[in-house]
């Protein structure tokens, strides 16, 4: 058996404290990878992580971090320092698994691909809804061997009001964060789009940040015949639901249900809802699971230098997409505003 | 003016927060407790701060520079009573010199006696904690201000609606599922007040006279009933045709275990302690009480599914038999308070709100 993957851990706020520290401790524990630093030039979030790997570098910066090469770096830190943080990563010879979304803009994105491959090392990007069971059964049923049928519509609502645990306002400010909503919580759903359908042909773009960041986005999207729409809100609950119309049935998802889809086959006078199984019977991967199978597949693929699955390239174009939707941005229509209140909202909303 | 907006993500915060920002007469400076509140405010381009209204320094940082302040800030009783306290010595130290403070009609009960207006007296023998908590809060607010010598103001709206409002979201989900009731005709008064028309009259407070501090009821122009309402909204939401339940009468309600004891740990000794407790304790008598809630009830197998029942709060009850229609006139006269915008566009653009945030616009 191979030795545990050495981990840096870039960043200790809320996404390393809730979902990596967990699924770290269940790779330690089986012996595929081990913590060897944690950076993040805050103290307190530091010293949280470091109580659950002791064993682990306790780090203010990049630098003073002492693992080898061949390590692989988690860059979880806020998103304007991913590039800075993966580009200084690959250069001490690390692999790097980036959280979304990968980069602040795509030109940064591309300068991190350029970098891993000139350093021959691995970039993943932790698109890690991409490991859901269900997400793989929509990807199968989108695809040309798909058992319903070609899709024909679909709609996707997904958020609802802010409550991520962060720990300072960094999502919110401009200078810190190019994008509302969108950034958020759209780089996953476009993300999981492009993998089931590819690249749109066309689509429209509409939001409501008025001079500052968006609290809700629609996005129309069409790839060739099939047409759906997109609603993202971190203002008020949506129906956090994915419905795809086939020509043979409709299947429904329910935001971060990792294993369960309802299915209405057409004509059928009641819906199916169930939990995943593999072939084999088994219990499907539930989310917690996925997170982690994620982090094995990378720590695999630095291993046996195999491919992953969402690599830097891969991570790319949903942060092209989102970038050109926000080239194409109108304001979103907010029909409880007053005549007047609408026109100073279209002028704040004008590019600076 | 520079106008802090504590409670900025709440649905009155942030309709001000809008209609103050976009209507450019003043700056406006939102206030949240945590950087999570800020989704809202963060559509604009403005100074927002983060500031405990439950923290005295941390709320005086917060209104720094600011020339008067407008508190929304909800919480449970124990928050909205210890709260004025914190604002007015926050205001003071800021050097901020006026303070609105939006309260509640409910300071007169949900069914207030024909003939009140904001001389009626006020007590503290409410059946509902909600309602005393905002008296001992008015109160301590007017102390405070006199205490720090700010000019204050406290508005009591009712029935406070429009978009984010759970009278619009809640009442839509009740209508969709059946569950929406009246009682009798539904002629009871429902002291509606659209939130445009409350943000009308923190703008009159913002610039009326010093002297003319003190308590004001405002509510819409029109005598809504809770029938007028409810059709209205249900017409508005493209739900015309939804059954709505008539209730001839209103249950009594008595206390649930589960609220005797939110009662018992709210009081002032159980917080006290609640730090120094170990939080498996805690977690056990969480759970203990949650199961108290929610007994387990054998169901049998063979009976029709349920009809869906009307969802009766003890407020709304009582908000259902209210007979007045609270008058604005004292702030019309001293604070030149008119209502801007009347009940069917105030239902409509509810009813557009409701559209945007399900998708369906």
């Amino acid at each position: 058996m191979s030795p545990p993957l050495p981990i840096v851990l870039v960043g200790c706020g809320a996404v390393s404290q809730l979902f990596y520290a967990p699924a770290l401790r269940a790779l330690e524990a089986a012996g595929i990878v081990r913590v060897a630093a944690l950076v993040d030039p805050a103290e307190p979030a530091r010293r949280v992580l470091h109580a659950a790997f002791p064993h682990g570098q306790s780090a203010a910066a990049l630098p003073e971090v002492t693992a080898l090469r061949d390590s692989l770096a988690i860059v979880a830190s806020p998103p304007r320092w991913h590039a800075e943080h993966t580009l200084a990563a690959l250069a001490r010879g690390w692999h790097v698994l980036c959280e979304k979304p990968m980069a602040a803009s795509p030109a940064e994105g591309e300068r991190m691909i350029a970098a891993a491959v000139a350093a021959d090392r691995v970039l993943a990007i932790g698109h890690y809804k991409r490991f859901f069971p269900s997400s793989q059964s929509l990807k199968f049923l989108c695809g040309p061997e798909g058992t319903l049928g070609p899709l024909q519509t679909f709609t996707i609502a997904e958020g609802g009001p802010f409550n991520w645990p962060a720990a300072s306002p960094t999502f919110f400010r401009r200078a810190e964060t190019p994008g509302g909503v969108l950034l958020d919580i759209g780089v996953h759903v476009l993300d999981l789009l492009l993998w089931w359908l590819g690249a749109p042909t066309d689509f429209s773009y509409a939001d409501d940040a008025m001079g500052g960041l968006e609290a809700n986005a629609r996005i129309a999207l069409r790839f060739g015949a099939v047409t759906g729409r997109v609603q993202l809100s971190r203002d008020w609950a949506t129906a956090q639901r994915y419905e795809f119309n086939f020509a043979g049935g409709r299947v429904g998802w329910t935001v971060n249900d990792a294993n369960g889809l309802t299915v209405c086959f057409a004509g059928a006078p009641h819906a199916l809802q169930g939990t995943l199984r593999r072939r084999d019977g088994t219990a499907a991967a539930t989310n917690p699971q996925s997170f982690i199978d994620q982090i094995r597949h990378i720590a695999g693929a630095v291993r046996d230098r195999t491919s992953v699955l969402v690599d830097g390239r891969e991570g790319l174009r949903a942060l092209q997409l989102i970038e050109a939707c926000y080239a194409r941005r109108q304001l979103l229509p907010q029909p409880w505003l007053s005549p007047l209140e609408t026109t100073a909202a279209q002028f704040r909303a004008l590019p600076s | 003016m520079n106008i802090a907006v504590i409670g900025a993500n709440g649905f009155i915060g942030t309709r001000l927060v809008e209609m103050l920002h976009l209507g450019g007469s003043h700056h406006v400076v939102p206030v949240v407790r945590r950087a999570s509140g800020l989704a809202l405010a963060a559509r604009f381009a403005v100074d927002w701060r983060i500031g405990d209204a439950l923290d005295v320094a941390s709320l005086t940082a917060a209104l720094a520079g600011c020339d008067a302040v407008v508190h929304t800030a909800l919480g449970d009783t124990r928050q909205i009573e210890a709260m004025p306290d914190m604002l007015c010595a926050a205001a003071a130290a800021a050097g901020v010199r006026r303070v609105i403070y939006v309260s509640s009609a409910s300071v007169h009960g949900q069914a207030p006696d024909p003939g009140t207006d904001e001389d009626s007296p006020l007590h503290c023998r409410h059946a509902m904690d909600y309602n005393n908590a905002k008296v001992r809060a008015e109160r301590a607010f007017f102390r405070g201000c006199r205490h720090h010598g700010l000019a204050g103001f406290a508005l009591r709206p009712g029935v406070v609606f429009g978009p984010r409002s759970r009278w619009i979201a809640d009442l839509a989900a009740d209508l969709r599922n059946e569950r929406a009731w009246l009682l009798g005709d539904g002629d009871g008064i429902c002291n509606t007040l659209y939130v445009d028309n409350l943000v009308e009259a923190v703008i009159q407070g913002l610039t009326a006279p010093a002297e003319a501090a003190g308590p004001y009821l405002v509510g819409d122009a029109e005598r809504i009933t809770w029938a007028d309402f409810y059709r209205g909204a249900a017409d508005a939401f493209g739900l015309g045709h939804v059954v709505i339940h008539r209730l001839e009468a209103v249950p009594a309600f008595r206390r649930s275990a589960q609220e005797q004891i939110s009662r018992v740990v709210a009081g002032r000794a159980v917080q006290t302690l609640l730090p120094v407790l170990p939080t498996r304790l805690k977690t056990v008598a969480k759970r203990l009480t949650v199961s108290l809630a929610a007994p387990v009830v054998a169901m049998d197998a063979w009976q029709l599914p349920e009809r869906p029942r009307p969802r009766i709060t003890q407020e709304l009850a009582l908000l259902q038999q209210c007979r007045w229609q609270l008058p604005s006139e004292r702030a019309a006269l001293h604070l030149g308070y008119r209502p801007v915008i009347n009940f069917a566009t105030a239902l409509h653009r509810s009813a557009a709100w409701l559209a945007f945030a399900e998708g369906t616009s």
